[in-house]
């Protein structure tokens, strides 16, 4: 019999009273209690990329964090980056690029690069590039997932 | 599974000695990967995030103490890590990527002792100290007493380390952390830790660590004597390389074979040690 924890996150700015046992990953609370399905489940082991999120604001991977170690934490996904009906500026900024393909990766993406931006308003190639190490994408080869990104930073 | 959340390191202890299959949590990195894979299935976890002693970070005359639960992000921008001691924060802010620096730890690392990692190998080669907390004691030993073999420590059932110590080193000594992997984001195929001090153009003292190559990060008195009182030429490298490589035990991977982690030696040596020789100089 595993513990059950009573616990309450904070997601995209409310609150969520769940009750987890201790093993469960934040994404699988995310997607199948939470039912906010944007986070991918891609590889399980911290590889991909897909299913990264905000906590206080920098990117974790919600596979290998658990549920049960996250409250009063400020926990961020796709779900809660736009700005009411406008899409966050590195989504229109990807979109005007035509950087999405598939766009299973793009979830992760777009938390990584909006803390980025967060954290270095006008960052370099090379500051997208490495911001973007643990988010892997099978289409696009990159190119246009950090020119548009790049592009906010206002450099040439 | 059971689950606990102790906010003192004594907690942790008694939390620790409750349950036979107890493990402790850190930043989950690598114990969640494990767990999502069905490698492993703890009775219980002991999360350590919520004692802040292990958060904290102390500076002495002789060098800094630098808690186990310090996220590699944290070491990383650590800016008082200069000298002997930025072998460490080299291999924290270039492993894996973001994300994985975001949440995983030194305390994690140590207590993992994944053959394939590399802040072992920066804190054998900073000469680094661990302070572990038993039930009712904590010592203090040298870190690499700690690994005994690939993902196996000396630690004991219900011991944990709470922090780890980084000697300033001699005046003058160099830390530097040179990785080798296929892509930014992989874990190194060679990883090459070491600390330097000259004489002008001599080498005075030096302490060479290799990475990836063996069950445990792979130290040889022999090839740093070999380099000791020379301008470290390409013959006196070549040869401290040669012995590095003979003493190397590596395994074929995705990464690389093993003989060619042999040839990497003596090379990455050479290129680290020139990197490590101009800092030296500034
Ligand atoms: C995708 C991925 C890529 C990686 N790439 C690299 C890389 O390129 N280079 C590199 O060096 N490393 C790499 N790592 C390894 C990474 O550094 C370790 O996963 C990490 O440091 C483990 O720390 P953690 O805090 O997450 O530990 P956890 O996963 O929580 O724990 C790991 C182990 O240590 C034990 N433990 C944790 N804290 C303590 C403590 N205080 N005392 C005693 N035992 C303890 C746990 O019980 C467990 O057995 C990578 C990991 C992943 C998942």
């Amino acid at each position: 019999m595993s513990d059950k924890v009573s616990v309450s996150l904070t997601i995209n700015g409310a609150e969520h009273a769940l009750t987890v046992a201790p093993e469960r990953t934040l994404l699988d609370v995310l997607r199948e209690d939470v039912r906010a399905t944007g986070t991918r489940r891609g590889c399980d082991e911290g590889s991909c990329g897909a299913c990264t999120v905000l906590v206080d604001g920098v990117p974790v991977l919600s596979c290998l964090s658990l549920a049960v170690t996250l409250p009063g934490r400020a926990i961020t996904t796709i779900e809660g980056v736009r700005n009411g009906a406008e899409l966050h500026p590195v989504q229109r900024a990807l979109v005007l690029h035509g950087a999405v393909q598939c766009g299973f990766c793009m979830p992760g993406i777009v938390l990584s690069a909006k803390a980025l931006l967060e954290r270095n308003p006008s960052p370099t190639v090379e500051d997208v590039r490495q911001a973007l190490g643990g988010n892997v994408c099978r289409c696009s080869g990159y190119t246009r997932v950090v020119e548009a990104i790049a592009s906010l930073g206002g450099r040439p | 599974m059971r689950y606990a959340e102790p906010e003192t390191v004594e907690a942790a202890l008694s939390a620790l000695s409750t349950h036979e299959d107890a493990r402790c949590l850190a930043g989950g990195a690598s114990l969640v990967a494990m767990m999502n894979a069905g490698r492993i299935g703890p009775g219980m976890l002991v999360s350590l995030h919520r004692i802040p002693e292990l958060s904290t970070i102390t500076e002495t005359g002789d060098g800094l103490w630098l808690g186990a639960m310090c996220t590699h992000r944290t070491v990383a921008a650590d800016a008082r890590l200069r000298g002997a001691m930025a072998a460490v924060r080299e291999a924290a802010a270039w492993l894996a990527h973001p994300a994985i620096r975001n949440m995983a730890t030194l305390g994690g690392s140590v207590g993992l002792a994944d053959p394939h990692t590399e802040i072992p190998v920066a804190l054998v080669a900073a000469s680094a100290r661990v302070e572990v907390a038993g039930p009712g004691s904590r010592r203090v030993v040298p870190v690499e007493s700690l690994f005994v073999d690939s993902y196996r420590t000396s630690l004991q059932r219900g011991e944990l380390v709470t922090r780890v110590f980084l000697p300033r080193g001699e005046d003058g000594a160099v830390g530097h952390h040179l990785r080798f992997s296929r892509v930014a984001a992989d874990y190194p195929t060679v990883s090459i830790s070491l600390v330097l001090a000259m004489d002008g153009d001599r080498c005075r003292q030096v302490r060479v660590v290799v990475g990836s190559c063996g069950p445990v990060p792979l130290h040889v008195d022999a090839a740093d004597q070999r380099l000791v009182g020379t301008r470290l030429e390409a013959e006196d490298v070549a040869e401290a390389g040669g012995l590095l490589a003979r003493a190397a035990a590596p395994i074929d991977d995705v990464r690389g074979s093993a003989e060619y982690r042999r040839m990497l030696i003596p090379r990455l040596l050479g290129r680290a040690l020139s990197q490590a020789r101009e800092r030296a100089h500034v």
